[in-house]
């Protein structure tokens, strides 16, 4: 299954240069559209000063035009730090219980349009999971998103082929790194800068592909570590069947 | 020197993510990293016992807008008990289990941790999520009916009662557009009456289950039961301490007003009188175990409800007892693994903690009980103080009788936890004999 690794690093790094050299130059015109997010509820007793900030001075701060990104990642970075945490503590609790079941898989052939439709919408699953999370910051989506459609991918390679397995090393290696990744940008944060997953390298031009400084790097993190995670759990619940 | 309370949670998070690189090593990863915390959760508290409370950001925002952490000197204090005990009972019970136990604990103890540490009502919710998931797993790491049991026992409750944190804290952003609790305490009386109301009831209700009180604690016997005794150990000094330490932050930060203290205090009561009686009627040690502790959160939850008026002795009170109730009951949950309990360390550990949680002094326990009926005597509250002698003689009752029934045969448990269970329950009688030093010395009791 090295192969099909392989393949995903191979597309999303060729998604990645694609989206480099063509500079996506068009979100430009975002400088002078002026749709701020008015009061939508009239007559609340709310102060409006986190809010605003968030919309004020989103772009200006962290260089994503996509201010849920923003929030998500850098406002609130350390939640999102823990929401992963969550994913990964559920994961590696179904590994826990599941560990010593493995049974015989009883094998089904699946019908020819599902074998051969799941072979073409692999690479595509693949390639649109990676688009997604590696333009968090700048499309609506991000690294929740982006892993799960890349895990939707494995699963229906999963449910065409009963012998079609990923390898358990690969996916708990990718696991493990990512999230580590995202631990240690955190670290970086708190040893090049002042606190913990703060920003320490350029914001970059709002509205390319490289801007929003810790951003992607997380993104991309969170992308790989949600996919093969979900990948995991399938496959874990799929190897105890009967 | 500069001290990041963040690195408490970063540490064993970036140890759980690594364990899987390097499986044979899991053990010892897993305790490095909680050595590691141990070190650092004693230094941040000695800095804050001298220098006052730290305020960490996260990802360099101002408050309002980002995360922050809020240690004080109970929350540092809270830190170090979760994180010396989490590496005491972990030497001991880590190596039965293979990588993934490791794993499960680390994330439990993070959780716990980030739960005190944090200032962020939300960041909150994200820690009791961590906790309880990696809970549910571990309780269930048995494997057998009893486990499952207990495991879906609190996994069903514990999911509701995550609905219920988040729906109030919903509700406290869509009036106040804010999750920081100074902001929102700063910011309070500007909501909603009827708003402000139900978002204390969700949240209690949500954390209440978390901390073992009354109406909400169906889960606690079968979890405990069908728990390893390294788990229900586990149990009794991480989550819940955290839990109940998250609603005293609540209420004395929050909602800082009379009718809150009130309905802590109610339920306090309630939660104290039939978590003893209930535990008088058990037969299984765990059983009666879970529910003494019941009891004990009742008796814990009493003390922060008095910090109202005379917050001096109530947070002394709700030290001491957290302290008592921590190593007592986790020693006595690791004693529990062997029916019976002969040998001098095993019989050490069972009197020791038996004698705390009953209140005797010089013992920890004592002082729990001494400052909180001094906060109550203070408040006229006779009817409490009444309640709480006669759960402490229901306590005696039924640990007379747990002790006359298991003192016997040589029990057989092997090294590592009879140390471990030594060391834990010697905390009750070093911070029992702390007060009476510090009186010798006539130093002020503690720096609050």
């Amino acid at each position: 299954m090295r192969r099909y690794a392989g393949a995903a690093i191979a597309i999303i790094f060729f998604a990645f240069s694609i989206g480099i050299f063509m500079q996506l130059a068009s979100y430009n015109d975002y400088e002078g559209s002026n749709y701020y997010y008015k009061n939508p509820v009239n007559g609340s007793l709310a102060n409006e000063s986190v809010p605003s900030h968030y919309i004020k001075e989103t772009k200006n701060e962290t260089g994503a035009i996509n201010a849920v990104t923003a929030i998500v990642v850098e406002y609130r970075g350390f939640d999102t730090l823990g929401e992963v945490t969550v994913l990964f503590t559920s994961a590696t609790g179904v590994s826990f219980l599941l560990y010593h079941v493995y049974k015989k898989l009883k094998k089904r052939e699946a019908n020819l349009i599902l074998k051969e439709g799941s072979k073409l919408v692999l690479p595509f699953a693949l390639l649109t999971g990676a688009y997604i999370f590696i333009h968090g910051h700048l499309t609506p989506g991000g690294g929740f998103p982006g892993g799960s459609v890349i895990a939707s991918g494995f699963l229906l390679m999963m449910l065409a082929y009963p012998e079609f397995f990923v390898r358990e090393k690969s996916l708990s290696y990718s696991e493990s790194m990512a999230g580590s990744i995202f631990v240690i940008i955190g670290l970086l944060g708190l040893l090049f800068a002042t606190s913990f997953l703060q920003n320490f390298i350029p914001i970059g031009k709002p509205g390319y592909l490289l801007s929003a400084d810790i951003i992607p790097l997380i993104y991309i993190a969170i992308g790989f570590k949600v996919g093969s995670e979900l990948s995991s759990i399938v496959q874990k619940l799929k190897e105890v069947e009967k | 020197m500069v001290v990041h309370p963040v690195l408490l949670i970063a540490i064993p998070l970036i140890a759980a993510f690594i364990i899987p690189l390097a499986k044979k090593y899991g053990f010892a990863i897993a305790a490095g990293a909680m050595a590691f915390n141990m070190g650092y959760a004693i230094g941040m508290f000695s800095y804050i016992y001298s220098h006052g409370k730290i305020y960490e950001m996260i990802a360099g925002f101002k408050p309002p807008v980002g995360i922050f952490l809020a240690v004080d000197a109970l929350s540092a204090m809270l830190a170090l008990l979760i994180n010396l005990f989490a590496f005491i009972n972990f030497i001991a019970i880590g190596k039965e289990w293979n990588y993934k136990f490791s794993m499960l604990y680390l994330l439990a103890i993070a959780g716990s941790t980030g739960i005190v540490l944090t200032g962020d009502i939300f960041n909150m919710f994200i820690f009791f999520e961590i906790t309880a998931v990696a809970s549910y797993a571990l309780i269930a790491g048995k494997k057998d009916e009893k486990a499952i049991e207990g495991a879906i026992k609190y996994m069903v409750l514990g999911s509701i009662a995550s609905i219920f944190i988040l729906m109030g804290i919903a509700l406290i952003y869509s009036q106040l557009k804010t999750l920081n609790i100074y902001d929102i305490a700063a910011r309070i009386s500007s909501m909603d009456e009827k708003i402000k109301w139900a978002s204390f009831a969700l949240l209690l209700t949500g954390i209440g289950v978390e901390a073992e009180i009354f109406p909400l604690n169906g889960w606690v016997p079968a979890a405990y039961q069908g728990a390893s005794s390294g788990v229900a150990s586990l149990l009794s000094f991480g989550p819940s301490k955290a839990a109940i330490y998250a609603i005293a932050r609540i209420m004395m930060v929050i909602f800082p007003f009379h009718a809150t203290y009130e309905i802590a205090l109610y339920v306090g009561v309630v939660t104290l009188v039939i978590g003893e009686l209930a535990a008088f009627m058990q037969e299984d040690v765990k059983r009666m175990l879970a529910y003494s502790s019941i009891g004990q959160m009742g008796l814990i939850l009493i003390a922060f409800s008095l910090a109202s008026q005379n917050i001096q002795n109530a947070l002394i009170a709700a030290f001491f007892l957290i302290i008592s109730h921590a190593s007592a009951k986790s020693s006595l949950f690791l004693l529990s693994r062997s029916p019976s309990m002969g040998g001098a360390a095993c019989k050490y550990t069972g009197i020791v903690g038996v004698l705390s949680i009953i209140g005797m002094p010089p013992l920890a326990g004592f002082w729990g009980k001494w400052y909180l009926m001094l906060a109550a005597i203070n408040e006229k509250l006779w009817l409490v103080i009444m309640l709480v002698f006669f759960a402490g003689i229901v306590e005696a009752g039924y640990f007379a009788r747990y002790l006359h029934k298991s003192m016997g045969n040589e029990s057989k448990l092997n090294l590592r936890y009879k140390v471990a269970m030594v060391v834990m329950v010697s905390f009750t009688i070093l911070l029992g004999l702390l007060p009476i030093a510090y009186k010798m010395a006539s130093l002020p009791l503690w720096g609050w």
